[in-house]
């Protein structure tokens, strides 16, 4: 409390040197006239002899001072009573600063929540994304590993403290007679070890849980609370999973997630069901397809971490040729940065963005501040006469200007907060970890140092054009109400040239955006995405030999039931389904040509019902389509997309030509097929993808999964969805029907990220040129109120009001066209950045650079007319009369 | 703080030195801020002329510093006056300020005067 005591000592202080002070002066005068001067003479030099009593006593309170500390404070203050006496400015700068401070504020939250943070593990930099690479491919192409590859990696490695392995899945949990699929992760017994997190009831996973017949779950905290009620005693009790019983080893903590991207796991299974076959997944190397995490040793470096597994990996290429002849060498890279790898350059060119976005407002306030400068001339000329320091003023405007951008940034933190929501929840989008984004301790860091940096960069030129008047010349133009010679005006025009080029550069981003989103929704899905509804239903039979024809059975009779509902058009089943990430790839030989079994090529498998390309609309281009007599009775046949054709077949008749394709499922096994059909390619993975040869198998040959119901309606798809499930129940009760959506919705998914970066760059542009409209008519109004006596006289002299309108005007256009040439020559520099996200459109595209460019020009002669219009109504006589 | 020599144009003196002049003379006598000035003014010829005002901010920082301490008293006129005078860190710090000075003033000294061959 020393410093609260030393106020108060502090007063007294300043009392007693005011005291002094005085008797000094008093003393003096009294000398004085004791020699002989009037009273008034003599207190007129015992002041001049003094010196400037208020400085000195300043000066003399500096030492009892956190010196500039509390002079800064009394400055801001000042600060605050001026702009309170000043409304509409204030207003007018606060809102431009909060518009810039809050775009950049929202984006940096998004940014510290997806990329900066780190991941809530223990130590989560040694957490690393492990992959093998594919070197039958140009490039670094990760493939996933095998079971068998993986438990040699955990086995054999030498520089990690654990590697852990994960495989998303769905699960049927039933309980009361109540059936509900939840999403859930199979996962190796290390896990949660691996990520540093115990559980907090129960025990963690043990190797045992691996092995067949110890099949073991452990819960999440939101599905412990929901369906046990968070019972305490919960470790040791059974569930029933998917027809088998499990014992629930316990519970992890609140708000625990992994893996972080997808779906949010209700639940971790151990692999003891993945072994509990009579060929077990873990047994089967080549069946690539697990996720796979590791922890660094301490002190281990990526690159050691990489030689070690690729060492491995390469022995196991040798060992296995005819699985992993390929896949010679590992890939590490940390969790987060692989994690965050694909979103990082739309967020570093939307965070740019609004970085722009923000220095257009800053020289937007910056030309307020130099015409509201022009009119406190006699302010600060009169501060400089009576012994204010150059540096002092200087110091006491960018107070002022830090002041008022702090003002800006408390506006912009309630924007942010605005524009988070709506980023958050309007766009379904799936950035890792973009829910987190919140305007937390590190933001609200930022937000502090955007506005002082803010503050400092808009006050800089006002405050050193301030600093450098002639008190004397200042304080005689000052009572003239005219102000601001030659330099402030170039000043203030240059401010006006680059924020119409900073405009134009993020014009021209947007337009490009846009024009690429329009391509890439103008792209020909390969299918006719509208009226469909899909979903997924689980037969609750194991996929084994003896209920081969029931899987069929049941799709079929389902199928037709749906048909007969009212207002649909068709259904069929398939697996997979375009654009849901869903995909298997299997290798296969074409009959009559000789390849080592190592080096057998593989492509994109389907299993489809009858009706699937009619119900999907993709076009049968020739052959013939599968039927319902193609079951497993009937001789194996196969069909393939048009990619498929030219690449294994080109320049031949695909039709009549054998394939035999490594996949049984238990009735016929690895068949050699006949190509009955080739259909049009589709865009398997999103409308921006390359197109990939496919083929197709009928599912009664190839009963794999649950494949996707896809039913075409002729109303809206989603009405359908009580229907669907009421058809549902009549079948089986116990079945639960899961990934209900449209397929319309699919596509808008691939689209997220390119809708969300355009949208919102788009956004920010629009703030842009508002804003450098709002800067170019500001200068211009403030340029005819100042020169009004000028146009009056121009216009007693002779001069036409079309003369006055064309003056102001042509000032305008002269500096909107000198900001687009900038801008155009800086547009065609860093629109090469954005080269990465754009689809079909070049980054300097000339039509978007022409229309943007007439764009930012209408708009500033809109700006432009207004004031001069003003200006060509004056009256002359008025306006001399007034001055 | 200005120091002006007399007659000539102004020029700053080092800084401290105007402190060590008001701890040299408080340490002959107590005095309060007037009778400082003409103290001072008297006992370099009238050709140092402090600019009155500035010798109050030196003697707040030396209050501040410990170096003098100041109280409210009667001066022979009958006057209130606030009387400094010297702390025996003040003192000490006089001393250790004056050798310095004088080191350094036979330094400049040796450098100014002619070359002897």
């Amino acid at each position: 409390m020393n410093w609260l005591r030393q106020i108060f000592l502090r007063r007294r202080i300043f009392d007693d040197l005011s005291v002094e002070i005085e008797q000094h002066l008093e003393e003096k005068t009294e000398a004085l006239m004791a020699e002989g001067m009037s009273r008034k003479e003599a207190a007129a030099s015992a002041r001049r002899e003094f010196g400037n009593v208020a400085r000195i006593e300043e000066q003399g309170r500096e030492p009892w001072m956190w010196a500039t500390m509390e002079s800064i404070v009394a400055d801001a203050k000042l600060a605050v009573r001026q702009l309170w006496k000043n409304p509409g400015f204030a207003l007018a700068t606060i809102l431009t600063l909060g518009l810039g401070i809050g775009a950049t504020t929202a984006i940096f939250s998004l940014v510290n929540a997806v990329l900066l943070r780190p991941l809530a593990f223990p130590e989560q930099n040694r957490l690393m994304w492990v992959k093998q690479q594919d070197h039958s491919l140009p490039g670094i192409v990760p493939e996933s590993l095998s079971y068998p590859d993986y438990f040699d990696w955990r086995a054999q490695n030498h520089t990690f403290s654990g590697i852990a392995s994960y495989d998303g899945g769905g699960v049927t949990l039933e309980m009361d007679g109540e059936a509900q699929r939840l999403d859930a992760q199979m996962v190796s017994a290390n896990l949660f070890q691996v990520l540093g997190v115990a559980p907090v009831r129960g025990r963690d996973f043990r190797w045992e849980d691996e092995r067949p017949g110890n099949r073991t779950v452990m819960l999440s905290y939101s599905l412990w609370q929901s369906q046990f009620g968070s019972a305490k005693d919960i470790a040791g009790k059974t569930i029933r999973l998917d027809d088998h019983s499990y014992v629930i080893a316990g519970v992890m903590p609140k708000g625990f997630q992994f893996p972080l991207e997808g779906p949010t796991p209700a639940l971790w299974i151990s692999l003891s069901d993945e072994a509990d076959s009579t060929s077990p997944v873990t047994s089967q190397r080549g069946y690539d397809f697990l996720n796979v995490v590791g922890r660094l040793k301490p002190g281990v470096t990526i690159e050691q971490a990489r030689v070690d597994l690729s060492l491995i990996a390469s022995n196991l290429a040798k060992q296995y040729p005819k699985e992993n002849k390929w896949y010679t060498s590992a890939l590490v890279e940390p969790e987060l940065q692989h994690m965050v790898g694909d979103i990082k350059p739309a967020l570093r060119v939307l965070f740019g963005a609004v970085t722009l976005v923000l220095l257009i407002a800053c020289a937007n306030v910056a030309g307020l501040l130099l015409a509201r400068g022009s009119r406190r001339s006699a302010e600060f000329a009169l501060r400089a006469a009576i012994g204010a320091s150059r540096a002092k003023i200087i110091r006491q405007l960018l107070v002022e200007s830090v002041v008022l951008s702090f003002c800006g940034g408390v506006a912009g933190v309630g924007l942010a907060f605005g524009l988070l929501r709506g980023m958050v929840r309007l766009m379904p989008l799936n950035i890792p970890r973009m829910e987190g984004a919140t305007i937390d301790g590190t933001v609200l860091v930022f937000v502090v140092a955007v506005s002082v940096v803010t503050g400092l960069l808009f006050g800089v030129l006002p405050a050193w054009r301030m600093s450098q008047l002639e008190p004397v010349q200042a304080m005689r133009e000052g009572t003239r109400g005219v102000a601001g010679g030659r330099g402030q005006h170039r000043m203030h025009n240059g401010l006006v040239v680059a924020q119409t080029a900073i405009g134009l550069v993020l014009l021209v981003s947007s337009g490009l955006l846009i024009r690429s989103f329009v391509r890439i929704l103008n792209v020909d899905p390969g299918f006719d995405p509208k009226h469909v509804l899909t979903a997924r239903m689980r037969v609750r039979v194991p996929f084994d030999p003896l209920n081969h024809d029931r899987h069929v059975q049941f799709y079929s009779q389902l199928l037709t039931r749906l048909s007969a509902l009212p207002g649909v058009q068709s259904a069929s089943a398939g697996w997979p389904l375009p654009m849901s990430d869903t995909n298997a790839t299997i290798r296969f030989r074409i009959v009559g040509r000789s390849i080592a079994e190592a080096d057998l090529p593989s492509e994109s498998v389907s299993a489809v019902m009858p009706g699937f390309f009619e119900t999907m609309r993709i076009p049968l281009l020739s052959g013939r389509m599968f039927g319902e007599k193609d079951d497993s009775k009937a001789a194996p046949v196969i069909m393939i997309n048009q990619a498929f054709a030219r690449r294994y077949f080109p320049g031949e008749n695909p039709i009549g030509k054998h394939i035999q394709v490594a996949l049984g499922d238990g009735v016929i096994e690895k068949p050699v097929r006949e190509v009955v059909g080739v259909v049009g390619d589709i865009k398997r993975k999103g409308l921006t993808a390359d197109v990939e040869p496919q083929y197709f198998l009928p599912y009664a040959q190839a009963v794999i999964t649950n494949p996707f119901l896809m039913i075409r309606t002729s109303g809206d798809p989603s009405n359908l969805e009580g229907a669907l499930r009421a058809a549902a129940r009549e079948m089986d009760k116990g079945a639960p029907v899961y990934q209900v959506s449209t397929l319309e919705n699919y596509v808008s998914k691939s689209v997220a990220q390119p809708r969300f970066q355009t949208l919102l760059l788009s956004c920010f542009s629009a703030i842009a040129l508002m804003l450098s409209a709002i800067g170019l008519y500001g200068l211009l109004s403030y340029m005819v109120a100042e020169r009004t006596l000028e146009i009056g006289l121009r216009m007693a002299l002779g001069a036409k009001r079309t003369d006055v309108l064309r003056m102001i005007v042509r000032r305008g256009l002269t500096l909107a066209l000198i900001g687009l040439g900038s801008g155009l020559i800086l547009s065609a520099l860093m629109t090469r950045l954005l080269s990465g996200m754009l689809y079909g459109i070049k980054p300097s595209d000339p039509v978007t650079f022409a229309a943007v460019t007439g764009v930012l020009l209408i708009v500033s002669l809109a700006a432009s007319c207004v004031p001069a219009y003003r200006a060509a109504l004056l009256d002359p006589m008025e306006t001399l009369r007034e001055q | 703080m200005t120091f002006s020599a007399k007659k000539t144009e102004q020029r700053d003196l080092f800084r401290g030195a105007l402190e060590m002049m008001i701890l040299q003379s408080l340490r002959q006598q107590p005095m309060h801020g007037y009778a400082l000035v003409q103290y001072i003014r008297q006992r370099s010829n009238e050709l140092l002329q402090v600019e009155e005002g500035s010798l109050y901010p030196a003697l707040q920082r030396l209050l501040k510093e410990g170096l003098v301490k100041a109280e409210w008293e009667l001066s022979a006129s009958n006057r209130r006056v606030r009387t400094y005078r010297t702390t025996p860190a003040g003192v000490k710090h006089l001393e250790r300020e004056i050798s310095s000075f004088e080191r350094m003033m036979e330094g400049v000294t040796l450098v100014l005067s002619p070359v002897k061959a």
